[in-house]
């Protein structure tokens, strides 16, 4: 069989950018950006305003799921690029860092390797919806949020990986001017993850490029980032730059720091404890007071079993944790 | 030694009414964030941002009560050493008072007693749980009738625990956090320093004496 593979510059007309999308409103907004009456905007403008508004799909949508307030969503954050305080991304990364442009590399094991606009990628994958996923950190907290995106599996698909690739590795952002904790080199950077393709293609993950129906604020991974419910926060790395699909299981940050407390599935157990404290059940954010624990049980794969459970027949989750 | 022409700054620093509301304010810091500047990033879970100031706060009165002794003795002709050293009884059971808080926190957000019996499977928890306990101790034993009861070496000997506490307190706040947060070295390395600072001295004079 004959299989033609595209040349880097070969690319289709849905690549094309329509000319309504040409002269969008942020070039614009840029324009006015070099006069005196937007200079004060421009820096404010986010990355990937493309797709809003949005519509919540409703095959994703539990409606006995009560949203975190976006208060919370966007201003309790762990995002060590911009420190390691919840309250310090929101303060640092909008201090002058930049997500517009944001271009991402597709490279590796992929036939299409290219290197794409975050707005153009939104146009080729089919614009955006929303999605209500629960959320739940390592540190054993948890939120309802709202997100805007799209399936990761169109990602993939455009990427048409060959036969070769078995995983697909996230890079992050690395600029330590912009980021003080990667100036402080708090973790090793950029961070990296990674998914199994088949956990990739898998309905559930998600690349977000907003929250709460309007772009991705910068602490929350601005312009996009990964969504991945049934695993544990870390493994949403945020501010994505590569897309890299390879052979051999990636080693994800931190697993790299501290691979006794961090594995590469993370995937929501509340079986498996943390060394240092118990899965079993997580704080549920903007509920409960000082003597109400706002507290539920933790469900496996954080709820989502019976869309993810089959990727991980045979495997010892508590071994790979 | 209550001499009334001593500089103000120690005249200030001697007065309880100047330590005793700083111990307080320090605690009660969370209130700012939570309930004057209503801090989206504090209200997100309150209960768990208090329970960290409190440990917080336990470990700072601890480091800094125990710089005392080594400053008066580095420096036995300052006045400011002199006047913090009225202070160790007040800061030493203050950090007791903020480790039991801090406990109490911690039960409240875990939901209960129910939660101890996962605590002591996990090595971090044990060692919050021994400084306490050492605190306890200590404070309990903090009176001048106890001092009197047990005899000053007994007491003296007991009260070398509060190094212990110190280092299992640093420890216990080192594994805190996902990382190693920096303001463990910050607490306690000035106590950490001034213990050095003193055992060389002591060192070298014993041997300039032989």
């Amino acid at each position: 069989m004959h299989i033609h593979s595209r040349k880097d510059w070969e690319l289709p007309d849905s690549a094309a950018t329509p000319e309504k999308h040409f002269r969008n409103r942020r070039a614009f907004l840029k324009s006015l950006g070099m006069g005196i009456a937007g200079a004060a905007f421009a820096g404010r403008v986010s990355a990937a305003t493309r797709g809003f508004p949005t519509t919540r799909n409703p095959n994703f949508n539990d409606t006995s799921l009560r949203l975190t307030p976006e208060d919370f969503v966007t201003s309790y954050n762990n995002f060590y690029e911009f420190g390691t305080d919840k309250a310090e991304p929101k303060i640092y990364a909008n201090q002058g860092w930049e997500t517009e442009p944001w271009s991402i590399e597709i490279t590796g094991l992929a036939r299409n390797r290219t290197r794409i606009d975050v707005n153009d990628l939104i146009d080729r994958v089919g614009g955006i919806e929303q999605r209500v996923y629960r959320h739940r950190c390592v540190e054993a907290w948890s939120m309802v949020v709202p997100w805007d995106g799209f399936a990761l599996r169109k990602l993939v698909e455009l990427a048409d990986p060959t036969e070769d690739a078995r995983y697909v590795r996230f890079v992050t952002f690395n600029d330590p001017d912009s980021a003080i904790g990667q100036a402080r080199g708090n973790l090793p950077y950029p961070y990296v993850e990674g998914l199994r393709l088949d956990e990739a293609t898998n309905e559930l993950a998600f690349i977000a490029t907003g929250v709460y129906g309007k772009p991705m604020p910068n602490q929350n991974g601005a312009p996009l980032r990964l969504v991945v419910p049934w695993k544990y926060g870390f493994k949403g790395i945020k501010s994505i730059v590569q897309v890299d699909f390879v052979a051999t299981q990636p080693r994800n940050t931190w697993q790299i720091m501290a691979s006794n407390e961090y594995g590469f599935y993370a995937n929501v157990n509340p079986n498996v404890a943390h060394p240092r404290w118990s899965q079993a059940s997580e704080r549920i954010i903007g509920e409960g007071s000082f003597f109400n624990p706002g507290r539920k049980p933790t469900l496996m794969f954080n709820g989502y079993e019976s869309q993810v459970a089959s990727l991980y027949e045979g495997l010892d989750l508590r071994r790979n944790y | 030694m209550a001499n009334a022409d001593a500089p103000f700054p120690v005249r200030v620093l001697r007065s309880k009414a100047f330590v005793l509301p700083l111990i307080v304010v320090f605690g009660l810091w969370p209130v700012w964030p939570l309930f004057v500047r209503q801090d989206p990033s504090a209200l997100a879970d309150p209960p768990k941002f208090v329970l960290l100031h409190l440990g917080f706060t336990a470990c700072v009165l601890l480091a800094t009560v125990l710089c005392f002794s080594p400053l008066r003795i580095l420096f036995p002709g300052s006045g400011a050493a002199l006047a913090l050293n009225r202070h160790r009884r007040l800061v030493g059971v203050s950090a007791f008072i903020y480790g039991v808080l801090h406990f109490t926190m911690h039960l409240l957000y875990e939901g209960g007693f129910g939660v101890l019996a996962t605590d002591i499977t996990t090595p971090f928890m044990v060692i919050g749980m021994a400084t306490l306990a050492i605190l306890t101790a200590l404070a309990a034993t903090s009176s001048n009738l106890a001092i009197r009861l047990m005899g000053g070496r007994n007491w003296k000997r007991l009260h070398r625990l509060a190094y212990v506490a110190a280092g299992l307190a640093a420890w216990h706040q080192a594994e805190a956090r996902k990382l190693f947060p920096m303001q463990v070295v910050w607490i306690f390395g000035p106590v950490a320093l001034l213990q050095a600072a003193r055992v060389w001295r002591n060192l070298s004079r014993r041997k300039s004496g032989a």
